[in-house]
């Protein structure tokens, strides 16, 4: 049957944490969103560790949080532990990351969807997309219902063909005691998407009252903690908006009674039980043919890659307040079972540990994301929006910044108004989705700070004030708290300019804070703002210079990122373009000439040519701008 | 693409009388010009000898004409290049001939633009032909030939290979904050990097050789009237080019040639005698003379050994480095005494020459060679010459390393050395190329066992 005859203005098939985000920003924006899940009960599910956050990871969260996504209040209420991330460093590189109570977390998430005007809840399984002239027009289910909607958005996680591997055992899912959708990957390639696999995997989980954490030492929290929404800028009403429609929710006061990780190690005799097992490890034996990540390696690569260290650290982190299971941070393996076994015995306070669930390794289909436009919009399919692993990348917070543009990006197109376009010079947001439209990715692509060429603009407390513009343009923001933004940006101004022009002891109070860093004297005025305020101001105060060169670069980067290559753009009609770079062109299709120069295999020379050739154009009266 | 819709034509060869000129033409017309020239089609790429009969039929030269098909030419259009006898008034006939077709001058560097637009070269091989278009001497043949099969690239590309392992030692601990990594080594990064500034410093040291290489090595001939300037320039030069005349003060404005010594190429300058009493004009002329010194690469100062050493002006002796500075004996043949006192020039090498009969000036230009070798960056197994370009890139890699350095030297925010090395890499790829970031992952997993 057909569900509706009315089409939603956006179908999001999947609730993890990228459906999840799209879901809640389209209907956010008033359109009429259909969320599917094959598993409603399983909603926003961490299906590895228990945390939100970390190096990169956390800086993009506050960026969601300032374009009006739910995961950084989420986590802020159901975090169990608290801990800003290379503290001792400076605030550009400082992240924040917290463990979750993993089903707090989902059900939360999953009650905030159920209050939300406009959004409606199904659980069924996508088996097929419904096309119409080159459009996607709605999707079929496994219940035999079809659903009709203006715009569809693609999270499938690790669900698309997901087959999970355990030693010489192989079980069809994407989550272990969950389904795998199977029909959908034809479905994608007959409208001429192309797919290819990836690998990742995850560590065993364990009984706590099994573990001697007297053999472990001790990871405790901040005693400060570092929260991932912005508390400062929104009301109270806003904080637990939700609960104004009387409903009593989860969670509980952000920071409160945080709880401990553990760490311990591997030994002498894990390292001899790996390597005496490698052939049986679904790794090695070739069973797996999907590429896994680099940053994330199982056990047996890391002693296989690193013969020479001895041992390799592990991290015991709680799932939850009201479990007594642990994930082993660290162990990722996909050695068979009783392999798995002895090797968890093999470490200091496992000797005795009850596995609950064991290690796997899972291979899931996944779309190259060089077939999107920056929008996250589908080139082959019009209306068709990918989010999350099915465009190449590990993480929550990676998934979930691209379900929130993705959705976004949908209503915008069901009202026929201009994408919202992060670049690479905003935020990390910006560099994912540049990296993985232009360059494209072959392992499971995780952010790193290191990614962005501007990492000094991106410190997490200037999130707010990057993203206002976009958030004001798609009304992303309570009109509440976009004025408390702009009176909070007009203060730092304010503060910034009157600590460079007024004069302190020896110089301006701007060279005694350059001169005197940590210790230096602030006016008491200054003193008595609010810590996000005085922070952002001391910012960017000491490292002005740094500051000031980054944004210059930006700027003049920012001449070339404008000039736009006409779609229709004959690469192969260009003689001079070398054929690698021609063919490349062709099929990465770039929007503007700064994309282009990112592109792997495109040189300098080519794009002078490009830049010589659009240029001539222009001057015959096209618009190169 | 728009192709080029013209034909372009010009000399390869300077102008001047030489034994053979080469007229170069390129573009879609070329391979009927040629039929309608020769009245047959010339095969490709083989050296036809052949009668050049220019649009009215008549005869104008028997040249050897070689037919370059599109594709694998210079400039990657139909190009044809005819090498005819090296009288002036032959090339320019037939290159009007040329034009007469509807063919048309081409552009200063149009040749190699459209060599560059049609994907015949990348970037830096361009600048390397312009290079060698414009090379002077051997030294900088070489140099741009050195530069055009990538010695400067496989140098650049050993930096940025170094500075990225560097990079990546740094990054770890920005990124990795919660992995177990081994303690922190910023001495490994320290040493990387001072090796780095001193190879750097290094090529930016070629740059002003590079200059010499391309735009000669500027000489002034500076010396008291009548003490036999333009006389010894016109011996070196070995024609009569400037006013010589035995009143004192004719050459007022500069006369400037261009002679090759040994390996090198020298930019010769004649200016106004230095008169302790001048007269107004005088004084102008003088003025300039000493800017001119100021520029200098090589002061050669012209004696005259017949009469008292003059007073020069305290301005220029400053200027008279023994490093630079190079003291022209004049009039040996009217010495009668066999040594000659230079009093405070003492210090400076000298040679006793006769501009008059020629005496002495082997010599002179033996030395002129010692001196000038000296320019050349010492400990480089191969030439190479940065251009401006170059050099503005390496300036900017330069100082982001000073910057780095003193950072790791007051153990400052890591941040800002990570993005002072980046800078450096920036500066890097503005010669080579963008250096994908990837890179410096691949070199940061490849080191440290990270993961969870």
């Amino acid at each position: 049957m057909i569900y509706n005859e009315l089409p939603f203005d956006v179908i999001v098939c999947g609730a993890g944490h990228a459906g999840v985000e799209a879901a809640l920003a389209a209907s956010r924006m008033g359109a009429s969103t259909l969320l599917l899940s094959g598993n409603i009960d399983t909603i926003a599910q961490m299906s590895c560790n228990p945390a939100i956050g970390g190096q990169a990871k956390g800086q993009m969260v506050r960026e969601l949080d300032a374009l009006g996504g739910e995961m950084a209040i989420t986590t802020d209420v159901t975090g169990i532990q608290f801990r800003l991330l290379n503290e001792s460093k400076g605030p550009a590189v400082q992240a924040p990351r917290a463990q979750c109570d993993k089903k707090a977390y989902q059900f939360r998430l999953k009650h905030t969807l159920e209050l939300q005007p406009n959004l409606q809840i199904f659980q069924a399984t996508v088996t097929g997309l419904l096309y119409k002239a080159g459009k996607v027009v709605g999707c079929q289910t496994n219940l035999d219902i079809d659903f009709l909607g203006q715009t569809v958005v693609v999270t499938t996680g690790t669900f698309l063909r997901g087959l999970m591997h355990i030693g010489q055992n192989k079980n069809e899912g994407g989550r272990l005691g969950d389904f795998s959708a199977k029909s959908l990957s034809s479905s994608l390639t007959e409208a001429g998407i192309q797919l290819e696999r990836l690998k990742t995997g995850t560590p065993p989980r364990l009984l706590g009252r099994s573990i001697d954490f007297s053999k472990m030492e001790e990871q405790k929290g901040d005693l400060q903690p570092t929260f991932f929404a912005f508390h400062d800028t929104r009301g109270p009403e806003e904080m637990f908006h939700v609960e104004q429609s009387g409903e009593r929710r989860i969670g509980w006061a952000p920071g409160s009674e945080q709880v401990s990780c553990w760490m311990t190690h591997t030994t002498a005799q894990t390292a001899e039980i790996v390597r005496a097992n490698l052939s049986k490890s679904a790794m090695y034996s070739g069973e797996i043919v999907g590429v896994g990540p680099r940053y994330c390696p199982s056990i047996e690569d890391k002693f296989v890659r690193f013969a020479d260290k001895p041992r390799h650290l592990l991290f015991l982190e709680p799932e939850g307040r009201s479990t007594n299971e642990y994930y082993v941070n660290g162990l990722s393996t996909s050695l068979p079972f009783d392999v798995q076994l002895d090797l968890v015995h093999s470490i200091p306070g496992l000797e005795r540990a009850q596995l609950l669930r064991p290690a796997y390794a899972v291979e899931y289909d996944f779309a190259h994301p060089t077939q999107l436009f920056p929008s996250l919009e589908s080139k082959n399919v019009e209306n068709l929006f990918f989010a999350g692993q099915i465009n190449g990348t590990s993480g929550y917070e990676e998934a979930a910044v691209q379900g929130l543009v993705a959705g976004v990006n949908a209503v915008n197109k069901v009202r026929v108004t201009a994408p919202m376009l992060i670049q690479r010079n905003e935020g990390y947001i910006g560099v994912l989705i540049d990296d993985l439209v232009t360059k494209g990715t072959r392992e499971p692509y995780r952010m790193f700070t290191s990614r962005a060429e501007y990492r000094l603009l991106f410190n997490h407390g200037s999130a707010e004030f990057r993203f206002l513009d976009h958030a004001k343009t798609y009304n992303l923001l309570s009109n509440n708290r976009i004025k408390n933004i702009e009176a909070k940006q007009a203060k730092v101004t304010h503060w910034v300019d009157y600590l460079e022009k007024n004069r302190s002891t020896g110089g301006t109070w701007a060279d005694a804070i350059r001169r005197d860093r940590v210790g230096a004297v602030l006016p008491d005025e200054l003193i008595r703002e609010s810590a996000p305020v005085r922070d952002e101001v001391v910012y960017r105060v000491s490292y002005q210079g740094y500051l000031a060169r980054e944004q210059r670069q930006v700027e003049k980067l920012s001449q070339i990122e404008k000039i736009r290559i006409p779609a229709d753009f004959d690469y192969p009609a260009v003689r001079g373009l070398r054929r690698e770079s021609s063919l490349k062109l062709a099929e990465f299709k770039p929007m503007t000439l700064g994309q282009a120069s990112r592109i792997s295999g495109v040189n300098p020379a080519d794009i002078s040519i490009l830049m010589v050739l659009i240029g001539a154009e222009a001057g015959r009266g096209r618009d190169a701008s | 693409m728009p192709r080029s819709s013209d034909t372009i034509a010009a000399l390869a060869t300077p102008a001047g009388t030489s034994a053979l000129a080469l007229v170069r033409v390129s573009g879609p017309d070329t391979a009927g010009f040629a039929q309608d020239i020769f009245g047959a089609p010339p095969p490709p790429r083989h050296a036809l000898h052949a009668d050049y009969r220019a649009k009215d039929g008549r005869l104008v030269d028997d040249v050897v004409a070689t037919f370059f098909p599109a594709g694998n030419s210079f400039t990657g259009e139909d190009s044809l290049e005819i090498s005819c006898h090296g009288n002036p008034f032959i090339a320019q006939t037939i290159l009007e001939d040329l034009f007469a077709r509807g063919g048309r001058p081409a552009g200063p560097g149009e040749f190699t633009q459209r060599a560059f637009l049609n994907g015949r070269m990348d970037l830096s091989q361009a600048e390397a032909v312009m290079d060698l278009i414009h090379a002077r001497s051997e030294r900088a043949l070489a140099a741009a030939n050195q530069q055009l099969r990538g010695g400067l690239g496989r140098r650049l590309n050993d930096l940025t290979e170094r500075l990225l392992g560097a990079l990546a030692r740094i990054e770890a601990y920005i990124d990795f904050p919660d992995e177990d990594l081994p303690k922190e080594d910023r001495a490994i990064v320290r040493r990387t990097l001072e090796s780095l500034a001193a190879e750097t410093e290094r090529l930016l040291a070629t740059s002003h050789y590079g200059e010499l290489l391309r735009d000669g090595i500027k000489t002034v001939i500076i010396g008291a009237p009548n003490a036999g300037k333009s006389s010894l320039l016109n011996r070196l030069v070995g024609h009569e080019r400037a006013i010589v005349s035995a009143e004192p003060g004719t050459t007022r404005d500069f006369i400037e040639e261009r002679i090759i010594v040994g390996p090198h190429c020298l930019r010769l300058i004649d200016t106004a005698g230095l008169n302790p009493a001048p007269g107004s004009i005088e004084k102008l002329g003088m003025d300039k003379s000493l800017e001119r010194a100021a520029e200098a690469d090589l002061i050669l100062l012209v004696l005259d050994a017949t009469t008292a050493l003059p007073t020069l002006p305290e301005f220029l002796a400053k200027l008279l480095s023994t490093d630079r500075t190079l003291v022209a004996l004049n009039k040996s043949d009217l010495l009668k005494s066999e040594s000659f006192d230079l009093e405070i020039y003492s210090n400076l090498r000298s040679v006793s020459i006769s501009a008059l009969t020629g005496a002495g000036i082997d010599p002179l230009i033996t030395e002129i060679t010692r001196m000038v070798d000296f320019f050349q960056p010492t400990g480089q197994d191969d030439v190479i010459a940065i251009n401006a370009r170059h050099a503005d890139a390496l300036t900017r890699a330069k100082v982001s390393l000073q910057a780095a350095l003193a950072n790791l030297a007051a153990s400052g925010p890591v941040e800002l050395l990570a993005s002072d090395l980046r800078g450096t890499l920036a500066a890097y790829g503005d010669i080579l190329g963008k250096v994908d970031n990837e890179r410096m992952l691949d070199q940061l997993f490849a080191t440290f066992c990270i993961g969870k």
